[in-house]
């Protein structure tokens, strides 16, 4: 007994699956269509290319359905397995499938391009890297800045705080401003949360958002290693899959890869859009707010001159002039130097100076320097190592032997006799070996003496200093005052002990 | 103040009147809270430019590393965007160092040379105390003589205590009148010496946040689409990040 009205019980899956096979169904009843029609007929040719049109589209849903299928396979795989699930999953087949990736793979590298090619793909893959570094970058530069700017912003109004309150007196009627300032909101606190609403929670949405592709990317490239290494031998059935498989993720990719870029590029430009509006605000608010303080025009110049004079005046309390040593040296320094001589640069001796010499005086005469001499009192002159002289006098005009008036072909003048020897032509080369054994002798003895005279008198002007007489002998106990600076020395003579300026002092050896 | 064990050494009358004495201590306190002042102002004032050469530093970082990417070369508004902010960067921290430079002229020097008056200040207290101490120290020894008997050799120390003890007195009573009178008018001295710095330091501030205000200003214009509010931007935003959620190949399941 069929009810009255009862219609095919259906659920939901078979009501769903309907269209699907009816689809299906058409290449089916084209086909038999056609080969029940014989080819003499006129519908022949519309009943082919009807056939060929259907399966056309039942070919493309299936790679449609393909594509979408490889999609989500891949993409939920890799998101919940565990390491476990990972090492389960290694297998003989999937350790050579990962294998012959890897031979393709370098094969690609050494022997250039692959015969499988999307310049398409290739293109999008490219500015999808790119933007996922732009975002990322992006994301860790102003996340930077913006630290920086909630550091910087606070500290620099806390100091014009403080520096208010030195310049003004509690009670005056500046009070007002000082309010103002004291009470001003950071300027940074609509900055830090517009950008992070505007700028920063975007691109680190985005920023999440690129994995996901990244890795289909990454599976694409498997095909299309696997579809690779099959064209290189003959077709079957592998060959087709791994066609089909790589086709089908490469033409999704392609697509929404398109997509993908241009709103992310969208999203980068509005992002940055924003944030340059947002600096400007902060600009404005930062501005305003330094505005409130009420200023007399005042140039730059006459700052340093009101300033130079007020301390002038503190500096002139006598419980500044009484109690503080470098203060004097400090204001010493500020006077103008005695200029000190500068001797004319003095031409080096040349073969023909030395060829004069040999030619106008004889043997006897004739002297090296054995190091270099540095002229320190008036008539000295300066003598490089093994130049040669000629001595003219062995005496200077005081009538010290210690001293002697040389020629060295180009100028007369004084030098300690100290520092010659006797030249000898022959024996020269072992006189400069012996040479440099005395220059470190000198060397040490120098450190260790530290002897200086005074090549100038010096006038004392305060307790701090040392008053000298020329060509007075002073034992330096240091070689800078007390703030490091280096002209001012301390030198003790006499039982008495007190800084001079260096410049005044010349080196004392053999004398 | 009989209560106080009477310490060998102290004189018995107060030498110095409790006024005298508060008022020092008043004028030298104003001046030692001006010495900590000064001190911690050049620290947070040292702290406060380096904060802003970071923050511009930082700033054109991001202008750079955008002007260094590959996508420059795939986009040319983009390209044309990024050039646009980097000039604005460079700007910015050019800008950011002249003001540094300003400040540190105009601000951070006269700070530092004003602090170094103070230890000859310091210094200059310490000997006033030292001569006080010397001056009680012999007070004492005066009025140890008063109190004894006034036999000969007894007078005769009396006198020489009395000699010893007039000119460290008068020592004394200089450093401190000295003080007392100089004190006040270093105090003072600051009004004038630092108004100009605060003046400089506001105007510093302000030019630059003002130039900073125009080149960014300028920066919106020039790119921005016209019109866009934060709003539309933050619904464009919103409205892209579902069209990408939406997209197979980024779907969470």
């Amino acid at each position: 007994k069929t009810p009255i009205g009862k219609s095919n019980l259906l659920d939901m899956g078979s009501l769903m699956i309907k269209p699907i096979q009816r689809v299906m169904k058409y290449p089916l009843l084209l086909c038999e269509l056609r080969n029940s029609t014989p080819p003499s007929h006129p519908d022949y040719k519309a009943l082919e290319d009807a056939f060929a049109a259907v399966k056309d589209i039942n070919v493309n849903i299936n790679e449609f359905k393909r594509r979408k299928d490889l999609v989500l396979k891949y993409k939920k795989n890799d998101e919940d397995e565990s390491l476990k699930d990972k090492l389960s999953k290694l297998n003989i087949h999937s350790i050579s499938k990962k294998s012959k990736r890897v031979t393709n793979h370098l094969k690609i590298l050494t022997r250039g391009e692959s015969q499988v090619k999307d310049n398409t793909f290739n293109k999008e893959e490219k500015m999808f890297r790119a933007l996922e570094k732009t975002v990322r970058h992006c994301m860790k530069n102003i996340s930077f800045c913006l630290q920086h700017v909630q550091d910087a912003l606070p500290i620099a109004l806390q100091s014009v705080r403080e520096l208010q309150e030195i310049s003004y007196n509690k009670d005056e009627e500046e009070r007002g401003s000082s309010e103002t300032l004291s009470n001003a909101p950071n300027p940074c606190h609509d900055f830090a949360s517009h950008l992070q609403r505007l700028v920063l929670n975007p691109l680190s949405a985005l920023l999440s958002l690129f994995p996901g592709p990244q890795k289909l990317i990454q599976k694409r490239y498997d095909k299309l290693l696997d579809y690779n290494s099959y064209l290189q031998r003959s077709a079957g059935d592998e060959s087709d899959l791994a066609k089909k498989e790589y086709e089908a993720l490469n033409a999704q990719l392609v697509e929404e890869l398109q997509v993908f870029n241009q709103a992310a590029r969208e999203i980068l430009l509005n992002c940055l859009c924003s944030l340059i509006t947002l600096l400007r605000d902060l600009m404005f608010v930062a501005q305003r707010t330094y505005s409130t303080v009420v200023l007399a025009p005042l140039l730059v110049s006459s700052i340093s001159e009101i300033q130079n004079r007020v301390l002038e005046e503190v500096h002139n309390l006598n419980f500044v002039k009484d109690n503080s040593a470098t203060f004097i040296e400090r204001k010493l320094s500020f006077e103008k130097k005695k200029p000190v001589q500068i001797l004319p640069e003095v031409p080096r001796q040349t073969d023909t100076h030395r060829s004069k010499l040999l030619s106008t005086y004889s043997a006897e005469e004739l002297y090296q320097a054995k190091r270099k001499c540095n002229a320190t009192q008036e008539y000295d002159i300066n003598l490089l190592e093994g130049e040669l002289v000629a001595v003219m006098e062995q005496k200077d005009p005081l009538g010290s032997t210690s001293r002697w008036l040389v020629d060295t072909g180009i100028v007369k003048g004084y030098v300690y006799s100290s520092f010659l020897k006797p030249y000898n032509p022959a024996k020269v080369q072992k006189a400069d070996t012996e040479n440099r054994f005395c220059d470190d002798d000198f060397d040490n003895i120098k450190v260790d003496e530290q002897i200086f005279y005074a090549v100038h008198a010096f006038q004392a002007r305060s307790d701090h200093e040392l008053s000298l007489q020329e060509y007075q002998r002073v034992h330096i106990l240091r070689f800078c005052d007390l703030s490091g600076n280096k002209e001012w020395w301390l030198a003790e003579t006499q039982g008495q002990k007190g800084y001079v300026p260096a410049n005044y002092l010349g080196k004392m050896t053999y004398a | 103040m009989s209560w106080i064990p009477f310490k060998i050494g102290q004189p018995k009358k107060q030498i110095v009147p409790k006024t005298v004495e508060r008022d020092f201590e008043r004028e030298y306190g104003k001046l030692q809270q001006l010495e900590e002042q000064t001190k911690r102002l050049q620290k947070d004032m040292k702290k406060s430019t380096d904060a802003d050469l970071a923050m511009s530093k930082s700033a054109m970082k991001i202008s750079l590393d955008l002007l260094s990417n590959p996508l420059c070369e795939q986009d040319q508004d983009f390209l044309n965007m990024v050039t646009a902010l980097d000039t604005a960067m460079k700007r910015m921290d050019a800008f950011n160092q002249e003001k540094v430079n300003q400040i540190q002229k105009t601000v951070i020097e006269p700070l530092k040379k004003f602090g170094s008056v103070f230890p000859s200040l310091n210094m200059a207290v310490k000997r006033r105390e030292q001569a006080l101490q010397d001056y009680r120290r012999l007070q004492a020894k005066v009025e140890k003589y008063e109190e004894k008997e006034k036999t000969g050799p007894v007078l005769a120390k009396l006198h020489q205590a009395r000699e010893e003890l007039r000119p460290v007195r008068e020592d004394f009573e200089a450093k401190n009148k000295q003080l007392l009178d100089e004190m006040p008018r270093f105090y003072g001295s600051r009004l004038d010496y630092f108004q100009p710095s605060f003046e400089s330091l506001i105007r510093a501030q302000v030019v630059y946040y003002s130039e900073m205000h125009k080149i960014f200003g300028d920066l919106t214009q020039q790119l921005d689409q016209p019109g866009h509010s934060d709003e539309q931007r933050e619904r464009e935003n919103e409205a892209k990040l579902s069209e990408l959620r939406a997209l197979s190949i980024v779907a969470d399941d």
